[in-house]
């Protein structure tokens, strides 16, 4: 979060800096003495070359600044959506699901959940191939966009259990987007142990609570 | 409290190991169990009866509870006839009856029941050791209740030299809510919140502000709120990620929370009056939560997961000398959450886990021993009275999970009412900032 911006602001005042320092490359050649075409022609070569470079520079600059331009737009307005969110008790007591215009067996297989190990975030190699299948789904539906809850068992504080339900999600996320997914197309969230599937207290139960959910955020239609 | 309660509380210390059912199921290998307490160091005292009237009965009654729960007395059944209306009461018969404090409420001249006199009389020296006007807004309300617990607190800095904490309150979440109750158990109110769950409650130090984690649709930032105006804002980059266990520094002026990403959660500060963000741990798919300051603002213990289980750290508040706080044994110490770093900087309180289940801890800064305050049932997330010696934490013992005090001096736990379901609860500051307006 912060890092990000923090470089962007950091790349464009570089980018900035290195604008700056550099004078007009063709200042550079003009002390050179009436001489061979051969000579003219280099120096002419030369000084094309630095202004393209120079060129390439600023176009970099520019589109760093932009980006990092937008990036701050995009930010400041997310920090608006969160400022007016907070003003009422907007709960967020289930995930939000979008109508996903997938036939019935499709949609089974984009919810389909992973689990974990107690108080781990890697997924297991069985949950591969769950997530390879909705790769193929995501794949063949290329308006599709999901989101990630991470979910945790009792164990645990309420507010560590959030931290590790995040990279619960954030692992999945990462296996999917490392297999081809658009990285804008999946978001994350975590539930902590907010919702548990079963509110049991034996192992059965917290293993069958450790788990990731996914829910369409954006229709195929 | 009662004299029948004070002997039990001895056995209790006494013989933890027979038969009782509180807090005697099996320690952590290595870990004293329990609170040593020497008997007979605390004053006996007794609120004495007099004039009456129902404004006056209810001053004595809240006063008495007050003292008592303070446990810093042992406090007497008030002596028939030794009353206070005016004169001087009965040294001699409190003597004999073995009071070495007592306590009168006296209505004041031309002011009947809008103002008392509240008196603490030296027994064995027969004089007033202290007195003060307390005024009393009409009602018998919030306000009336916040004016004798304030009074209680005098009471108790007169006789012991520092105050109590009657007048403060306790926040708490109860069914994704933001609640607060008095440690006596009255005044539960709700805090109208953002988000639900709204989680980790948070003081600033002028009690004027509470920092929590809202659960809104796209995502869990951390919020301010005024308390006075309900006003409400985000702290600048939690719009993106999990941002929890937020805690104010020492001198107000800096917030410290843990922000989780998809790269793992960090400590961050956040400057209330430059906006300024500044990272202090990088964790790379691990977490590093839960900063709580030191008294002096030097340093923070937090929670992390570097070694695996979440377990106890400690850190200067610039990020550097990272290090572990309370011993662990890898792979057999339980997980550690919830730090707590007291208010005079002697202990950190927390939350272990004992063959699976939560029981609250309390570290020694000196010596760095840890030793065990509970054992029956769950009993988690634990937060310091101003006094530092009473701690609120969340129970199962009694088949709900509720609110409990502890008192560490003498090993005194009672459940505080009105808190069922209750869960990460924040004792407030004293309430100066609670409004003087009847």
């Amino acid at each position: 979060m912060m890092g990000k911006l923090t470089t962007a602001a950091g790349a464009v005042l570089v980018a900035f800096a290195a604008a700056c320092a550099k004078p007009p490359a063709p200042a550079a050649t003009t002390p050179v003495p009436a001489a061979s075409a051969r000579a003219d022609s280099a120096a002419r070569a030369a000084a094309d070359s630095a202004a393209r470079a120079a060129a390439r520079r600023d176009s970099l600059a520019a589109a760093a600044r932009a980006d990092s331009l937008a990036r701050a737009r995009a930010a400041e307005s997310r920090a608006d959506s969160m400022r007016q969110l907070v003003q009422r008790q907007s709960a967020d007591t289930a995930p939000a699901l979008t109508a996903s215009g997938l036939v019935p067996a499709d949609s089974a297989t984009l919810s389909d959940p992973i689990h974990f190990d107690y108080n781990k975030a890697d997924i297991a190699a069985a949950d591969q191939a769950r997530l390879d299948r909705k790769l193929a789904l995501l794949a063949a539906h290329p308006r599709l966009e999901i989101r990630i809850a991470g979910n945790c068992d009792e164990r645990g504080s309420d507010e560590y259990n959030l931290a590790l339900g995040e990279r619960r999600a954030a692992a999945a996320k990462r296996y999917l987007v490392a297999h081809g997914l658009a990285a804008g197309r999946v978001d994350v969230v975590s539930y902590g142990k907010e919702h548990p599937l079963d509110p049991g207290h034996g192992e059965d139960a917290w293993a069958r609570n450790r788990r990731d959910d996914f829910v369409v955020s954006k229709g195929a239609n | 409290m009662t004299r029948g309660w004070f002997l039990a509380a001895m056995v209790l210390v006494a013989a933890p190991a027979a038969g009782r059912a509180q807090d005697t199921t099996a320690a952590a290998p290595g870990v004293r169990v329990g609170i040593t307490y020497t008997p007979g160091t605390r004053p006996n005292l007794a609120v004495l009866p007099g004039a009456s009237g129902a404004v006056l009965d209810s001053v004595r009654a809240i006063l008495q509870r007050d003292l008592d729960y303070s446990d810093r007395f042992d406090v007497m059944s008030p002596p028939a006839g030794a009353s206070a209306s005016g004169d001087a009461p009965d040294y001699a018969a409190l003597t004999a009856l073995g009071a070495d404090l007592a306590v009168a409420v006296v209505p004041m001249a031309g002011a009947p029941g809008a103002a008392v006199e509240v008196q603490l009389h030296d027994v064995h020296a027969g004089t007033v050791k202290d007195r003060a006007a307390v005024p009393l807004p009409p009602g018998g309300g919030e306000a009336f209740r916040q004016a004798v617990h304030r009074a209680a607190d005098e009471v108790v800095q007169w006789a012991t030299g520092s105050a109590g904490v009657a007048a403060t309150t306790i926040a708490f979440v109860a069914d994704g809510k933001l609640w607060h109750v008095d440690p006596d158990g009255e005044g539960r109110a709700s805090i109208p919140s953002a988000g639900r769950p709204a989680l980790s409650p948070a003081w600033s130090r002028d009690g004027r502000t509470l920092a929590y984690t809202a659960f809104v649709p796209i995502g869990r930032p951390l919020v301010l709120q005024d308390l006075a105006t309900g006003a409400r804002d985000i702290v600048p980059g939690t719009e993106y990620g999990v941002n929890i266990t937020p805690e104010f520094s020492p001198d107000g002026r800096t917030l410290a929370y843990a922000h989780g990403d998809e790269n793992g959660t960090d400590v961050y500060l956040y400057d209330l009056r430059s906006k300024a963000v500044t990272r202090l741990t990088v964790g790379r798919f691990y977490d590093n939560l839960s900063p709580t300051w030191s008294p002096d603002g030097g340093r923070l213990a937090f929670i992390s997961t570097r070694a695996g289980l979440p377990q106890l750290y400690v850190m200067s508040a610039d990020g550097s000398n990272q290090e572990v706080l309370a011993h662990f044994d890898f792979g057999s110490t339980g997980q550690t959450n919830g730090p707590e770093w007291s208010p005079d900087g002697q202990s950190v309180a927390f939350h272990r886990e004992v063959h699976g289940v939560p029981q609250i801890f309390v570290l020694d800064l000196a010596t760095r021993a840890v030793r065990q305050i509970t054992g029956d049932g769950r009993n988690e997330d634990a937060t310091w009275a101003p006094d530092s010696r009473h701690l609120a934490f969340v129970s199962s013992r009694s088949g709900v999970r509720q609110l409990w005090i502890v008192d560490l001096e003498t090993g005194r736990m009672r459940p505080v009412v009105n808190t069922e379901g209750a869960r990460l609860p924040a004792w407030s500051p004293r309430r100066t900032f609670f409004s003087e307006a009847g």
